[in-house]
C-alpha cells in the first residue's frame, strides 16, 4: 500500500490546527487504511492544538510515522510523551566527509575522522539507520551495566547513507598492540580475558538482548541437509541441552574489538551483543583465531595482521586465563566443544555465501565438516565450568564464592559432610580475606578450585594483600568455656582441624592459602 | 474492577457547544455500553436535570456535572463540579455569573461584528444568537458564513470575532470552587496538561497550579482525557497520588463539533492501571457503594 505523505510547515498552533486537522483527515479518509507519514522538515512550531491533531491522527491511523523532526520540535514531542506513543524521527544533520582522513575500512562501512576530536563511521548500505540505532541502544544498554564502551553520541546523514557520530579515540586496538609489542603479550592476554569475564558476568534485564541459543539452533538446524541424519540429531540435541543464560556475551569478540585508550581498556563494535552461555562466545573467538584461517593460515594474517602462530599462542594463553587452569587437557576439552559451535558457523556460511560451487572453499567446507563429525563423536556436552573466579574481597561477594565452589562440588558428588566442611573452611579463609588483606584499601581475591583423582578438592585462596600467614597464629584454647575465649583464630582452628592439607606461602606479592579436603 | 471503566465524565451537549442533545447522549451513553456518565455543560447545568428525567432502571449511572470557564492573574482553568445538588443556590449562582460573562461578551461581540464591522446580519439571526442558552463564537462564526462574510466558522473567528474587545471580566477559581463544594459536589481540575485547552503544563508549573488550586478546595484532577498521552497521565496519576486528589477520567466529546468519541477517555490503554483515586471517585459518587 502507498503511504499518505503529509507535510507540514510553519507553526501549528490553535489558530490553524482546526484547518490542517481537516486536511489531513480528508486525506486519510480518501485512502482507507495507508500507513501516514508526517514530514516535519520545515516545521518550527508546535502547540498542544497541534498535538492533538497528531493524536486524532495516531488514532485512526496508529502506524503514523513522524519523521525529520527537528530538535526544537522533537524536545516538544518528547516532553509531552509523544515520541513513546507514535513513531518518531528526529531529523539528521548533513556531515560531508569529502576530503576527511579515512581512518578505518570494515565490512559495514568506512570510519572518517572529520575534525580533531570527532569520527564518523559512515555505513555502506542506504538502509542502516536501524542497524545503527540498534547499536545505539545496545551500547547505551552495555554502559548502563557498567561496560566500558565508547558510545555514539549523534547520528548523522553522510550522502544518502547515515553514520554515527563518535568522539576520536585516541587508542590502540589490541591486535595493534600485540603486532607492535609482543613482548607483552601475557599482559595483553591478561587484559583481555579481565575484560572478558566482566562480559559474561554482566547480566543483562530480560528481553533487552537477543538469545544466542536461538542463533546457535538456527545455524545447527541449517545443516540438516548437509550431514548424516544420526550426528545431525546429537548436534541438535547438544546445542539444545544448553541452558538459556541472562548472562551478556558479545558475540564478536576479538583483538580489533577490544581498545586500549590510556591505562582503560574498551570494547566497541556492540551490535552482535547478546545473552547466553559463554560457550556461544568462546565458539566464535575459537573461528576469529582459528577457524576461518585452519584452511588458509595467511587468513589471519590478512585480517588482524598477525600471523597463524601469533593467534594461536594468544588464544591458547586466553583460554587458560579465561578457564583458570594450565591442564592442556581441559584446555583442549572446551576448546573441542567451543570448535563444535564454530564449525557450524562457519560451514553455514560459506554455503550461504556460495561456498560449495568453488573448489577451495568445497576443500574448506569438507574440512570443517570432518572435524566436526569427529568431534561430535566425541562430546557428550557443550557446557563446561571455570576452574577459576576472581572477585573484589568484599564479604557481600562471600555468596558468589560459594556458589562457585557449590558448583564443583555437586559435581563431584561431594559428600554433605565433607561438603559442609568445605564451605565453612572457604568462608572462613574468603572473609579473613576480605576484612583485613587490605583494609582499608580494596582488592581483589582469586579462589581456584581443583579436583583430583584421590579424590580430593583442593581449593587455593590468592590475594595481593599485605603479607598475613593466618595459620602461624596460635590456636586458641578451646578448653575455657565460650566467654572467656579470645575472638578470632576459632575459625582457622576449625579450618586446620576439618581439612586434610592447609598450606600458606607468600610468592611474588601474593598470599596463598592452599586446603585440601580428601572426599 | 475492571468493568467500571466504561466511564465518560466529560461531555458537552446542546446545552453548550456539543452537538447532540441531552437526550440524544443518554442514548449514545447507552449504546457506548458506559457503566458511569456525567454530562459537563460549560456554565450551564439544565442538561443534567433533562437526563434524570428520562432515566430509567437499568441505565449507566448518571452523575450531575458542569465546567466552570476559570481565570484569575496566574491564567485559565477549566473546573469541572461533579455531583452537586442542583436546587442549591450555590451552584446556581456560579451558573448564573459564568451565564452574565458570557452574555455580556455575546452581545459585545455580536455588537461589534454589526455596528464596528458594519457586517449585515438580519436583527432577528442576532436576537436568536441571544437567546441561546449559551451563545460563543461558533455560533457567531456561522453566521458570519451563512451572510457570506467568512469562508468557514475558523476563518471567521479569526478576522472578525476575535478583533472585538470584550470587558476583562472572568470567574475565578476560587469562586467556581467554593460554588461547587456548598453545593455538595466535588470540584476537580479539567484537561490538566492543556490548562484551559491550548497549553502544555507540565512538571513543576503543574505543581504550582496545583498547590495553589488545592489551597482553594480543588479535590481532583482528570488524569484520564482523550488527547493525554501515557506520559501525561502517568504525571496527573503521581500528582494524584502526592496531593491525595480524586482522579477522573472523560473524552470531552462535543458530538460533531469535536472529533472526539464519547466514552474515549485513555483508560483502555494498555498501559494504564486503575488507579485507587479514582475508585475513591466512583465510591464517592455511586453514594450506595458497589
Amino acid at each position: 500500500m502507498e503511504n499518505i505523505n503529509i507535510t507540514l510547515k510553519g507553526r501549528i498552533d490553535s489558530s490553524n490546527a482546526p484547518a490542517i486537522e481537516q486536511e489531513i483527515m480528508a486525506k486519510i479518509e480518501d485512502s482507507s487504511g495507508a500507513p501516514v507519514v508526517i514530514d516535519m522538515t520545515d516545521l518550527e512550531y508546535i502547540s498542544s492544538a497541534g498535538l492533538r491533531v497528531l493524536l486524532k491522527v495516531k488514532k485512526s491511523n496508529p502506524d503514523l510515522k513522524i519523521t525529520n523532526v527537528s530538535s526544537e520540535v522533537y524536545e516538544i514531542l518528547d516532553m509531552t510523551g509523544f515520541t513513546e506513543m507514535m513513531n518518531v524521527e528526529k531529523a539528521y544533520k548533513t556531515v560531508s566527509v569529502e576530503g576527511c582522513e579515512v581512518i578505518g575500512i570494515g565490512a559495514n562501512g568506512t570510519v572518517y575522522r572529520i575534525d580533531n576530536d570527532t569520527v564518523v563511521k559512515a555505513y555502506n548500505n542506504a538502509d542502516a539507520l536501524e542497524d545503527i540505532q540498534h547499536e545505539r541502544e545496545v551500547a547505551r544498554l552495555a554502559l548502563v551495566l557498567g561496560l566500558p564502551t565508547a558510545i555514539s553520541y549523534d547520528v548523522v546523514k553522510v550522502g544518502d547513507s547515515y553514520a554515527s557520530v563518535f568522539e576520536l579515540l585516541n587508542a590502540r586496538s589490541f591486535t595493534k598492540l600485540i603486532i607492535a609489542e609482543p613482548d607483552r603479550l601475557d599482559w595483553i592476554a591478561g587484559e583481555f580475558v579481565k575484560l572478558l569475564k566482566q562480559i559474561h558476568s554482566t547480566v543483562v534485564p530480560e528481553g533487552k538482548l537477543p538469545s544466542m541459543k536461538e542463533k546457535a539452533l538456527d545455524a545447527a538446524e541449517f545443516m540438516r541437509d548437509y550431514m548424516p541424519q544420526d550426528k545431525y540429531e546429537k548436534l541438535v540435541s547438544l546445542v539444545k541441552a544448553v541452558p538459556e543464560s541472562d548472562h551478556m556475551v558479545h558475540g564478536d569478540y576479538h583483538t580489533k574489538n577490544v581498545m586500549l585508550q590510556g591505562d582503560e581498556v574498551l570494547l566497541i563494535d556492540m551490535d552482535t551483543l547478546a545473552t547466553g552461555n559463554p560457550i556461544f562466545e568462546l565458539a566464535y573467538m575459537y573461528n576469529a583465531f582459528q577457524g576461518y584461517s585452519e584452511y588458509d593460515h595467511e587468513q589471519i594474517m590478512r585480517f588482524q595482521g598477525y600471523d597463524f602462530e601469533t593467534g594461536t599462542k594468544f588464544w591458547h594463553k586466553v583460554l587458560s586465563l579465561y578457564l583458570g587452569t594450565d591442564s592442556d587437557e581441559k584446555i583442549r576439552e572446551v576448546e573441542d566443544k567451543a570448535r563444535i559451535l564454530g564449525y557450524i558457523r562457519m560451514i553455514r556460511g560459506s554455503i550461504k555465501r556460495g561456498g560449495l560451487d568453488d573448489t577451495k572453499k568445497k576443500e574448506e567446507i569438507d574440512m570443517w565438516m570432518n572435524e566436526l563429525f569427529e568431534l561430535l563423536d566425541k562430546t557428550d556436552s557443550l557446557l563446561f565450568t571455570i576452574d577459576e573466579i576472581e572477585v573484589e574481597a568484599t564479604v557481600e561477594n562471600l555468596k558468589e564464592v560459594q556458589a562457585f565452589i557449590d558448583e564443583h562440588l555437586e559435581k563431584v558428588d561431594c559428600p554433605v559432610k565433607a561438603s559442609m566442611q568445605i564451605s565453612l573452611a572457604a568462608e572462613e579463609i574468603f572473609v579473613n580475606i576480605a576484612n583485613y588483606a587490605y583494609a582499608p584499601d580494596k582488592g581483589n581475591a582469586t579462589v581456584r578450585i581443583e579436583v583430583t583423582k584421590e579424590p580430593a578438592v583442593i581449593i587455593t585462596f590468592v590475594d595481593q594483600g599485605v603479607p598475613y600467614d593466618p595459620l602461624a597464629k596460635e590456636d586458641p584454647d578451646v578448653s575455657l568455656p565460650a566467654d572467656a575465649r579470645k575472638i578470632g583464630g576459632l575459625g582457622i582452628f576449625l579450618t586446620k582441624k576439618t581439612m586434610d592439607d592447609v598450606v600458606y606461602e607468600y610468592k611474588d606479592g601474593s598470599n596463598i592459602l592452599r586446603m585440601k579436603k580428601i572426599i | 474492577m475492571t468493568k467500571i471503566a466504561g466511564i465518560d465524565l466529560h461531555m458537552h451537549s446542546t446545552v453548550s457547544d456539543g452537538s447532540d442533545t441531552p437526550e440524544e447522549i443518554l442514548a449514545k451513553a447507552k449504546e457506548a455500553g458506559l457503566d458511569l456518565f456525567a454530562l459537563t455543560d460549560h456554565d450551564a447545568i439544565e442538561g443534567c436535570k433533562r437526563i434524570r428525567d428520562i432515566l430509567t432502571p437499568g441505565d449507566p449511572v448518571f452523575v450531575n456535572g458542569v465546567e466552570f470557564s476559570c481565570r484569575d492573574e496566574d491564567g485559565k482553568y477549566h473546573i469541572l463540579g461533579y455531583d452537586y445538588d442542583p436546587e442549591s443556590d450555590y451552584i446556581k449562582n456560579v451558573v448564573r455569573r459564568g451565564h452574565e460573562i458570557r452574555m455580556n461578551k455575546a452581545r459585545k461581540r455580536a455588537d461589534f461584528v454589526v455596528n464596528e464591522l458594519g457586517c449585515k446580519i438580519p436583527e432577528e439571526e442576532i436576537e436568536r444568537f441571544l437567546s441561546l442558552p449559551n451563545p460563543g463564537k461558533p455560533h457567531l462564526g456561522n453566521l458570519l458564513v451563512k451572510y457570506g462574510y467568512a469562508r468557514d466558522k475558523q476563518q471567521a473567528i479569526d478576522e472578525f470575532i476575535n478583533k472585538a474587545k470584550t470587558a476583562r471580566e472572568y470567574v475565578r477559581p476560587e469562586f467556581a470552587i467554593e460554588g461547587i463544594k456548598k453545593a455538595g459536589g466535588i470540584p476537580v481540575l479539567a484537561h490538566p496538561v492543556y490548562g484551559s485547552g491550548g497549553e502544555l503544563i507540565m512538571g513543576d508549573e503543574m505543581d504550582q497550579r496545583l498547590r495553589k488550586l488545592i489551597s482553594f478546595g480543588l479535590e481532583g484532577v482528570e488524569a484520564f482525557y482523550s488527547e493525554f498521552s501515557a506520559k501525561m497521565r502517568r504525571q496527573m496519576v503521581d500528582f494524584a497520588d502526592r496531593y491525595s486528589l480524586y482522579i477522573t477520567a472523560g473524552s470531552d466529546y462535543h458530538g460533531k463539533n469535536k472529533m472526539i468519541a464519547l466514552g474515549d477517555n485513555g483508560l483502555s490503554e494498555v498501559d494504564n492501571i486503575f488507579p485507587g483515586n479514582m475508585e475513591r471517585f466512583i465510591r464517592r459518587v455511586m453514594h450506595d457503594g458497589y
